[in-house]
């Protein structure tokens, strides 16, 4: 899901460049004290996620953690999402670093939707926790085809998204499971959570 | 703990090495904006002459070939996928210069490749050449939003206490679970997941309150201060006119 550099158009790149900038602004502003480590070891483990590597259907995914970077920390996903992919880009080649607005705000669309769906309180823990971790990988998948498609892609691009339709739902029990840890360990963890 | 996953080869000594890690990230980051900006109808020559320059670079800092190779095959599923998905749909398609001409599906699928392999060829020259404390610094040089120096270098002090945790989580889980997991395989790594960021963040909340204790405000007073040199100044418009003349194709406005 990381767009590399050189694959899609170098004016798309900039563009979303200049948004990421700008909402990596928006967002990081005013952080309180106790933020402030909660964004940097979230940062941490969406850069370690891509080390691990979790067997599904006779292959290996990695797992994103975008979902639940999204319920972890609500409105601070963006600036974290964008350093730890700026990480990622440096350490591993995942991604690039003309690509790394496009992939940023790819990304954070998942984590802000996941936690969009975690703030429905009308719903059950475990929907939520699913929804979110599906919608974590799904909706980057998805701009990750629009990306795509807005550099001059054919249109069957998108059957792309059918392949990630795996890794999404993989996902979601994933993050399932780890919202019904956090919740039994250290729900604070949680955005929306009692403080601790 | 591992720490040299990261930057193996940061410490050798290489004119790139000793270049301005400000330097460096511009001028490489402004190579790979000209390399991706090359059309998809560009024919093979300039990436022939890019790749020139970027063997070039490679065989100065000193940093294995062989390292390079295997870096670049970790990243290059994605990019062959999308190479070969792009030619494959211009293919059935037709393209623009109707079927049956090798040029309209064929080029397009190598210039993505080439543009990609490229760029990410130079990416791990910035990493190699550099270690990534000062990288981060250089970024930090660069003015970027207050929020991604300090996550940053909180990120980068904290990485290293989450893969120790991964590590010992991954050898505890092996040893409860010897062989393939089959059973409860997702609650299993969905818990070991959730258990390294638990106990990961009570020790970073212990790192942050313990740097707060000390005067911490933000910056980081241990960080070097970064001053351009002679061969910065002579090594970015060099390098940065080379790749601007491979793009406008100069020789040809020549000929």
């Amino acid at each position: 899901m990381h767009i590399s550099d050189g694959i899609i158009s170098a004016p798309v790149c900039i563009a979303a460049h200049l948004v990421a900038l700008g909402a990596v602004v928006v967002a990081g502003r005013n952080s309180t004290p106790d933020e402030i480590p909660k964004m940097g070891i979230t940062g941490a483990a969406l850069f370690v996620a891509s080390l691990l590597h979790l067997p599904v259907a006779g292959t290996s995914l990695h797992p994103g953690l975008f979902g639940i970077a999204g319920v972890i920390l609500g409105r601070r996903s963006f600036p974290v999402i964008y350093t730890a992919l700026l990480f990622q880009s440096l350490a591993f080649q995942h991604g690039g670093l003309l690509t790394l607005g496009v992939n940023s705000i790819n990304m954070a669309a998942g984590a802000y939707a996941a936690w969009a769906v975690w703030s429905i309180k009308g719903l059950p823990v475990s929907v939520r926790a699913l929804v979110a971790g599906f919608a974590g990988v799904m909706l980057p998948a998805l701009l990750m085809v629009v990306s795509f498609r807005v550099s001059g892609y054919p249109a069957q691009v998108g059957y792309l998204l059918v392949a990630y339709l795996v890794a999404a739902s993989a996902e979601a029990v994933l993050t399932l499971f780890m919202v019904s840890f956090f919740l039994k360990v250290k729900p604070s963890v949680l955005a929306g959570g009692p403080e601790h | 703990m591992k720490h040299d996953f990261i930057d193996k080869y940061g410490t050798l000594s290489s004119p790139l090495h000793r270049l301005d890690p400000r330097v460096k990230i511009v001028c490489l980051f402004l190579a790979i904006v000209v390399i991706a900006s090359e059309p998809l109808t560009s024919a093979i020559v300039p990436f022939l002459l890019y790749l020139v320059v970027v063997v070039s670079l490679t065989l100065i800092s000193g940093v294995p070939f062989r390292y390079v190779i295997v870096r670049l095959l970790v990243a290059s599923p994605f990019i062959v996928v999308a190479a070969l998905f792009f030619s494959f749909t211009l293919y059935l398609t037709g393209g623009d210069g109707g079927p049956g001409s090798p040029e309209t599906f064929i080029m397009p699928g190598v210039v993505i490749f080439s543009r990609a392999v490229l760029s990410v060829w130079l990416l791990i020259l910035l990493t190699s050449t550099e270690r990534f404390r000062r990288l981060l610094e250089g970024m930090r040089g660069l003015r970027l939003p207050p929020a991604v120096t300090t996550i940053s270098a909180l990120l980068y002090r904290y990485l290293f206490i989450i893969y120790d945790e991964v590590l010992r989580t991954t050898r505890a889980r092996e040893s409860r679970t010897p062989g393939r997991l089959r059973i409860n395989r997702f609650r299993v790594y969905g818990n070991q997941l959730a258990l390294i960021f638990i106990r990961s963040w009570d020790r970073s909340h212990t790192v942050y309150r313990s740097m707060l204790s000390r005067g911490f405000k933000g910056d980081f007073p241990g960080m070097q201060r970064l001053e351009a040199g002679w061969n910065d100044l002579v090594f970015a418009p060099l390098f940065l006119s080379v790749m601007i003349i491979i793009r406008i194709r100069a020789w040809e406005r020549l000929i």
